[in-house]
Order: C-alpha cells, then structure tokens, then sequence
C-alpha cells in the first residue's frame, strides 16, 4: 500500500501539469484502483429506458466486477453481484431480457428479481429446513439511484448521495437530459476491446479538444493549409474535480439548440424544442452545445454526436468500451434514425473519429510499459495558471484547448486513491 | 432440395473471390465498381439471448440475437457512406490504417438463395477476415454475410449487405476494413 501511495506521488505533479506512465502499467496500482476508486465512485449502470418493465434486467460490469440490474415487480431498479451465494456460479448468462426469478443452473437456487432466495432445492430434507433465505439473498450494489433517467450504481454505502457527486456536472448534464419534458433513452450498445489502459481513454473524453485537429484530420477541411489558423475550440469547463464537459457557445444570431452541421430535418426538429429548452434550461443552457465530457471516473461522453459510453478496465492494459446513442425520447422517429446514423459514422468500432482515437490510445498504452518509457514525464501543462471564470457557468473555465480537466481528473484520481479506506 | 444451377454458383463464387482480392490489394476503386448505389451495409450488434421456445429449434434464430429496435448497428452505411469511408483512407490521415493494415478475407460456404423477379439473388456466405499491423495489432474474426446480389451488364452488383459477426464484444480494436 505505501509503496502504491509512493507510487502516486512520484509520477503525479502535485498541480497534475505532468505525470508518468507508470501509473497506466502498475499491476499493483491497478488492483488499488478497483477498491478505491471503482469500489467507492458513482458508475453507470445504464439508462432506465433500458428497463421499460417489472422483470427487464441486463448485465453489465462495475469495475472488473460483473453486474445484474434488475427492474423489481414493484418497479424499483436494483444492481446485485451476478453471482449465486451459495458457490458463487454465474446467475445470469443472457445480456438482457425479462425474468421474475433467476435461477442458478450449478445446484438450481432460485432468486426474485429484487434479489431475495426464493427457493433451494431440498431445503426441507437437506438443509432441516435452517437455511436462512433472508441471508442468502443476492449481494446488493449498496446504493442505486438514478439523475435523470440515468442509473448508477456505488458499492460504498457510506458514498455521498449522486446528486452531491455530480454537484454541478448536473447542470452541464441537463442540457442534454433535460431539454425536454419526456427525457431521453439510451439506444444500444457497441461493445469492444481496446487494448489501453482506462485513465488513457478517460482523460481523452473529459478535456482533450486539442487532438481533434489532428488525430481527426481525416474529417476535417482539406487541405490542411486552410486550416492552419487556429481552430475554434470549445471551452474546458471543469465543474467539478474530476469531471470535465468541453461546449461551444452558439452565437446570438443562431437559434437556441441548433449550431449548424445538421441536417435540415434535425434543424427543423431542434427550432421546434427551442420554446422547450429555454422553459426547462433558462436563457443561458440553450446556447451552450456540449461537445465531449466525462463523469469521474469512467462515463464518457461525445453528445455532439449523441454518443455516451462506458469504460469498463480489463485489466492495466485493456479497456470494454461499451458505447450508446442517446437521443430525446420523444424525437421523431426519423430524428432519431439520422442521429444515429451520424453518431455511428463517426464513434464505435467502425466510426471514422473513433478508430484513429483508439489507435492512440493503444500506442500509448503499449508504448508506456517499458522500464524507460515509464520513468519519463509527459505533458499536461497547456493552459496551467490561466484558467478563469466565466460568468454564468459553474466551475472553473479553461479559457480556449486547455488541460484544465485532464490535471482535474488526474488529481481526482490521485484524491480517490490516496484517500482513507471509508 | 432445389437443383444447383453450377453456372451460377461458380458465377458466384468467381464474383466473391474477385471481391475479396480486390479488397485485400486495397483497389477500393475497383471495389466501388462491385457496389450499386443503392447499396446498404450493415454490421449488427449481437446479444446473448435465450431461445425462444427452447423445445423448437425453429425459434433458436440468429435474429433474435442482433440489433433490435432500441438498438444501433456497428456500421449502417449507405453508398454515401461507403464513399465516405473509403475516401478518408485516401486523406493522409486515418491513422488507423496508416500504415494499413495487412488484410486477408476468405470466403466460403457460397449458397444462392431466393432469386428475386428483377434477377437479383440473395447469397449467404461465411467471412473469415484477418487484420494485422505486426505482432501486436492483429486481429480475426468470422462471420456471415448476408447479400443481395443485383444484376447488371451481365455480371452481379452488391445492393445489401448484412454481416453478423460471430461475437458479442468485437475482439479487434475497431473496425477499420470493410467486411
């Protein structure tokens, strides 16, 4: 442990302007990193549109961990270890579906979906009728509450409520939750492997704006000379430590909610929310237009392209990125059909931004573990004491492509790792 | 069974053969030429799901496991599309194909389907596809595909293409090449 702590303060600059490798290859701080920071953060589990009803479930991960999340028969969501407590099988096989009890195929205990043991067989004759079915139900993820049709789970019973984790994330987030009266939902989910280290993926999506000129060339102006003027570049915000969101300010003369680019049905449809989103949001909201973010530690998000998605660690050196479209549930069908088409053109597996990002993602993993690549610091110093404030946005503001939220998220990670056992 | 019509099936497979070469020799020009613009290409996702009625083999589909209505695809790509993805490889700077990726795709198992009235035919086939960018960028996957095959000045054009990969996590890093 002390060696892990040592670890963390050798290759974290105290104001986070550099770090070193080190900290993507250790197998022990990676093993930390389960406990304090996947064992104690908010991670999302899914969207409740997921779950439209009493018996809906689906598997996912929290950490390396894997996870059943349930809708009861009373309709409340629940995430529990998916595993049988009597020899630890795996309970449930399939990715989703419905189901009033879940049955262990290993020695056939049976669980209702809000967990309980409803049944083992030979309880009478093989157990003298002592086994205590309320101490055997399923292991419960301690808290599950959900922001807006989006469900977290934490294992630390003793974690500060979501909303006080979000603080004012929240109000970056409802522009994209909130915007209208019927919410969103989640379509989906893309699910592969990268084989990078998490922090490398998570650190990207929460403030790098400055590699879209030119990890994404290959979808922007040609050529290149026609952009050498420096490209308009959203604002890091950092609204809290940790999370980070990146938005472009539309400008007066566009109206609320719509920023170009679209196509003409998507525009129509966004001129016709306007009136909505200011009744929900206020003057200021509409006219911002988040571009990428990231929820500490593993929530990332591109909602320019109405993609949100989670980072699941496999390890020090590989991620499962699973990724969904997110649009306003009560879009028109066809709104919805071009947004997810856009969005899966340019992120998943196949998108035309996202295979260029994950081939970074991986050089730097692969290319970091080696005992001299780790000793090395590498940069994280752009725009370091010139962040600022901007009236009206909560948190603190880089003021073009800044580091700002890539030096919050590491010092977030150094907070939660160096942190007391709760 | 139906009669196999050998002039069509060597057809068929010649035409897959030639497709898979000119992709793997990366003539993505001489591909498109392969391609009907009203081509649509389409990867699903793919979930592990019960059977249907377990007791009737009829109800285990494939279909039931891929891309349901609240679902979205891999790749759902139209001729546009297609261009698009082809044309960024020739930008300087898709990164992940550059240098590009050394590809190998066999095909097998041709079977013609259902002959449509406008002489297009539905083709089932199975994709072994090999990427590699030296030792620690290589992956394999396999596949079906599912084809519509138009015809036109005597020889077939792709109008449809579903591929359903045999995975429900894509092991690759991404999928940068055309299936």
């Amino acid at each position: 442990m002390n060696a892990c702590v040592d670890l963390i303060e050798r290759s974290v600059a105290p104001d986070a302007s550099w770090i070193r490798p080190d900290i993507f290859a250790d197998e022990a701080l990676y093993g930390l990193e389960q406990e304090r920071i996947f064992g104690r953060c908010w991670l999302l589990l899914g969207h409740e549109s997921q779950l439209p009803e009493p018996g809906s479930f689906l598997r996912t991960h929290m950490g390396e961990e894997p996870i059943l999340v349930t809708r009861t028969l009373e309709g409340e969501i629940r995430a529990f270890l998916n595993l049988c407590r009597h020899r630890g099988a795996q309970l449930c096989h399939e990715d989703r579906g419905v189901a009033k009890s879940f049955n262990c195929r290993y020695h056939g205990w049976a669980y209702a979906c809000d967990g309980k043991l409803l049944a083992a067989p030979g309880e009478k004759q093989l157990y003298y009728g002592e086994l205590d079915k309320e101490e055997w139900g399923l292991v419960r993820v301690a808290r599950v509450e959900s922001y807006k049709g989006l469900v977290f789970g934490n294992f630390d019973p003793d974690a500060e409520p979501l909303a006080d984790y979000l603080g004012n994330m929240a109000w970056y987030l409802d522009i994209l939750l909130d915007r209208r009266a019927g919410g969103t939902e989640l379509l989906g989910v893309q699910r592969w492997r990268i084989p990078a280290n998490w922090k490398v993926v998570a650190e990207n999506h929460v403030g790098d704006e400055y590699h879209v000129g030119f990890t994404h060339g290959s979808q922007l102006p040609r050529p290149i000379e026609s952009r050498a003027a420096p490209i308009p570049m959203a604002r890091e915000i950092r609204p809290e430590l940790g999370h980070g969101i990146g938005v472009d300010v539309i400008p007066e003369d566009i109206s609320p909610g719509e920023r170009g680019g679209f196509d003409e049905e998507v525009n129509e449809y966004l001129r016709s929310i306007a009136g909505e989103m200011k009744e929900r949001l206020g003057e200021m909201r509409p006219r911002l237009f988040p571009i990428h973010g990231l929820v500490f530690p593993t929530l990332g998000m591109i909602p320019i392209l109405n993609s949100i998605r989670v980072i699941h660690p496999i390890g020090p050196g590989e991620v499962e990125l699973w990724s969904y479209c997110m649009v306003d549930r009560d879009a028109p069908q066809r709104v919805k059909d071009i947004l997810v088409q856009r969005s899966i053109a340019a992120f998943g597996p196949a998108g035309a931004f996202e295979q260029d990002d994950s081939a970074n993602w991986t050089g730097v993993t692969r290319n970091t573990v080696g005992h001299q690549a780790r000793k090395h610091r590498l940069n994280l110093s752009m725009g370091l004491g010139h962040e600022g404030e901007v009236a009206g946005l909560p948190g603190e503001v880089g003021l073009t492509a800044s580091d700002i939220n890539q030096r919050g998220f590491y010092l977030r990670w150094v907070r939660e790792m160096t942190g007391e056992s709760a | 069974m139906t009669p196999v019509d050998a002039q069509l099936l060597a057809d068929l497979q010649l035409w897959y053969a030639r497709e898979a070469r000119l992709l793997d020799e990366r003539r993505y020009d001489l591909w498109l030429e392969m391609v009907d613009v009203g081509v649509r290409y389409q990867v699903p996702t793919r979930y592990l799901t019960a059977q249907g009625d377990v007791g009737d083999f009829g109800a285990w589909t494939v279909e039931r496991e891929l891309t349901q209505a609240a679902d979205v695809f891999l790749i759902d790509d139209d001729y546009a599309g297609i261009r698009t993805r082809i044309e960024r490889l020739q930008s300087g700077m898709a990164w992940a194909e550059m240098p590009p990726s050394i590809t190998r795709r066999i095909v097998g198992n041709v079977e013609p389907g259902e002959v449509h009235e406008d002489g297009g035919i539905e083709v089932f086939s199975a994709l072994m596809a090999f990427k590699s960018r030296g030792p620690r960028e290589r992956s394999f996957l396999t596949a079906q595909r599912r084809d519509l095959l138009g015809r036109s000045d005597g020889g077939f054009r792709l109008r449809r293409r579903t591929v359903i990969i045999d995975d429900t996590v894509l092991m690759g890093e991404n999928l940068s090449i055309i299936l």
